[in-house]
């Protein structure tokens, strides 16, 4: 299993490179970059990273295919493989539909968006292989159409946490029967060795922006549409975060995050082995600070250790 | 290692100022991240990215990569804007409809996003409803702008931190003497820059001399008729050229360069007479000379050559 961590690209560079380089001495697999329209920009950020550390994977995104001209995208992957060598992943897919509402990218306007994301991935391909880059394209995927094209990419990024949900996408997909398409999850998490109890409010509001953006199909599959119901007419009327949160049931953190003591861990990704996920990254608030990364670091010593 | 890298670490142990990088939408690296390579290979150097249009990416992006460069040196990094080159955009398809006003909102709307204000904006060109950003930006990186042509050389000397000129001699005359008049009307004259970007090749080869008529060739497809005029040239010297480059493209036009054109749109031949140029535009008063693509070949050399030589000087 391949272990990575998620940064926020709304902090400064500085603190970034420097739980960057606390997950590299960690011994995490992966860093993921995200790209959002009110945040740094992906791509230099990971450039920055790059240039602070030697051995760790870099991916980069979830990086919206109707905000970024595929080109860019190919030029940014093509850049950085350059710059620094063939160690880093971009995740492509539709991106977050209300902060893309406010850059004038209105993706309910968009139609066939799966073959849209497809094409985009297909031109990237193009371009990367005419260049000889060596880069790993993933899907960012939550609902089931999305997740009808995943098979056509690299690896394909869930945004579960709940085996029962992680093992109805990996169906949905069909992706247990495509070999060489890497499963990975990147859900909220907060994995702890001492509980710092300020951290799960904001464990809370991770998966309840997660839960809300969830397609209304999964969401009713599971029993969990009614719960959000409220909540989701708040989001659609720009009511604040906390007035949202507020309105969302506590279920949501087991729902939508890993949110669990370390001792815990171990049977946690031993389960999710044995559903076929290969990568796990683990996303805010787990990349809050230096610290928490650290406990993420004893947690996986525990995981990895032999059973008695 | 990449290019980029190389070009970088030269130029940090170099006599020069900073580090130029254009944008080719056609093929090629991201500008940004290019960027971001340079500043962290050459960190004594100023580096600019001359320029990245509005009209093809998110004003958001363009704000926001602007913003992850000058958080590694504000004081180092300057962003170019600029409408784009004129075929690119017809290829791909985006008319460069009041480039006056494109260029006045970009700006006015990368400061305001790096100041932290929440935006709502539409308008022909931007579609912006309450965003504001969520990063710290240096809201002092410097805003340049790429422009050609009598309006939008007022514009850039009005608004912008600096201006970035490129075309032929009697042109760049012109056009120094229109940006020093408005930036005399400027509250602060000493803020604008002017940088003067031109193609330039150190030519050894039959072969080099071939290139540098492609080049002209197409710097030449790109001219807009007011520069032209500008530079004295008349649209019959340059009609077979842009009427081929649309055609059969740039290599085809290369063979209607005529070697006044060539002398007009380059500066080729050897690194002394690349310098002579250089310093009859510093002698006009502009503050940084690009020594710009295609360099020649291998461009490390051609790029060391000339900084020898203006060195000399």
């Amino acid at each position: 299993m391949k272990c990575g961590l998620s940064l926020n690209v709304n902090e400064t560079l500085q603190s970034i490179v420097e739980k960057s380089i606390a997950s590299e001495t960690c011994g995490l697999d992966y860093l993921w970059i995200a790209d959002l329209p009110d945040q740094l920009y992906a791509p230099v950020v990971a450039s920055k990273v790059a240039s602070r550390t030697r051995r760790i994977r870099i991916g980069v995104g979830l990086m919206s295919v109707f905000l970024h001209a595929p080109r860019h995208l190919a030029m940014a992957m093509d850049a950085l493989c350059n710059a620094y060598g063939d160690r880093f992943d971009m995740c492509i897919g539709v991106g977050d539909v209300q902060q893309l509402k406010h850059v004038g990218v209105h993706v309910e306007a968009i139609r066939n968006l799966p073959s849209r994301v497809l094409e985009s991935k297909r031109k990237i391909s193009s371009y990367l292989r005419k260049r000889g880059v060596d880069a790993q394209i993933w899907l960012g995927a939550q609902g089931p159409k999305m997740l009808g094209i995943a098979k056509r990419f690299d690896g394909v990024l869930l945004n579960y946490s709940k085996p029962t949900m992680i093992e109805w996408a990996i169906a949905e997909g069909h992706l247990m029967r495509k070999q060489g398409v890497k499963i990975g999850i990147y859900p909220p998490s907060y994995v702890y060795v001492k509980l710092r109890p300020d951290m799960l409010p904001l464990a809370k509001i991770s998966s309840s922006v997660v839960a809300l953006g969830a397609p209304r199909a999964v969401l009713q599959r599971f029993g969990l549409y009614e719960g959000l119901c409220r909540a989701k007419e708040l989001v659609e009327a720009g009511s604040s975060i906390d007035a949202i949160v507020n309105l969302v049931p506590d279920s949501v953190l087991e729902d939508f995050s890993a949110t669990m003591q370390a001792t815990d861990l171990p049977g946690y990704v031993d389960s999710l082995g044995r559903l076929g996920v290969t990568h796990v990254v683990f996303a805010y608030p787990q990349n809050y600070s230096v610290d928490t990364i650290r406990e993420l670091k004893e947690a996986l010593d525990l995981a990895s250790r032999p059973p008695h | 290692m990449s290019q980029i890298v190389k070009m970088a670490r030269q130029a940090e142990h170099a006599d020069v100022h900073g580090i130029w990088i254009g944008e080719d939408l056609r093929r090629g690296s991201d500008v940004f991240v290019q960027a971001s390579v340079a500043m962290l290979n050459a960190p004594s150097k100023v580096v600019g990215i001359g320029v990245t249009s509005p009209l093809v990416r998110n004003i958001s992006t363009i704000a926001r990569a602007g913003a992850a460069l000058g958080e590694i040196d504000p004081a180092r990094f300057r962003l170019g804007l600029g409408v784009g080159g004129l075929q690119d955009l017809v290829r791909l398809g985006l008319p460069a409809d009041r480039p006056i006003a494109l260029l006045r909102n970009a700006v006015q709307t990368v400061r305001r996003m790096w100041s932290g204000e929440t935006l709502t904006i539409q308008d022909e060109h931007l579609d912006i409803h309450q965003f504001k950003a969520s990063y710290q930006a240096q809201a002092k990186t410097a805003i340049y702008l790429g422009v050609r042509g009598p309006k939008l050389l007022r514009l850039a000397t009005g608004i912008a931190d600096g201006v970035i000129l490129s075309g032929p001699m009697t042109y760049l005359k012109k056009a120094i003497d229109i940006v020093r008049r408005v930036a005399a009307k400027r509250k602060s004259q000493d803020d604008l820059k002017t940088v003067v970007w031109l193609p330039t090749l150190v030519s050894r080869r039959q072969i080099d001399q071939e290139l540098a008529r492609v080049v002209a060739a197409t710097v030449i497809a790109d001219t807009p008729t007011q520069v032209l005029e500008m530079a004295e040239i008349s649209y019959e010297a340059v009609e077979q050229v842009q009427k081929t480059a649309q055609k059969r493209g740039y290599w085809a036009a290369s063979k209607h360069v005529t070697d006044r054109l060539l002398h007009d749109f380059t500066i080729s031949g050897k690194p002394s007479r690349i310098v002579e140029v250089f310093d009859a535009l510093a002698g006009l008063g502009v503050d940084e000379l690009v020594f710009g693509p295609p360099y020649g070949s291998p461009p490390l050399r051609s790029v060391r050559e000339v900084v020898e030589a203006w060195a000399r000087q």
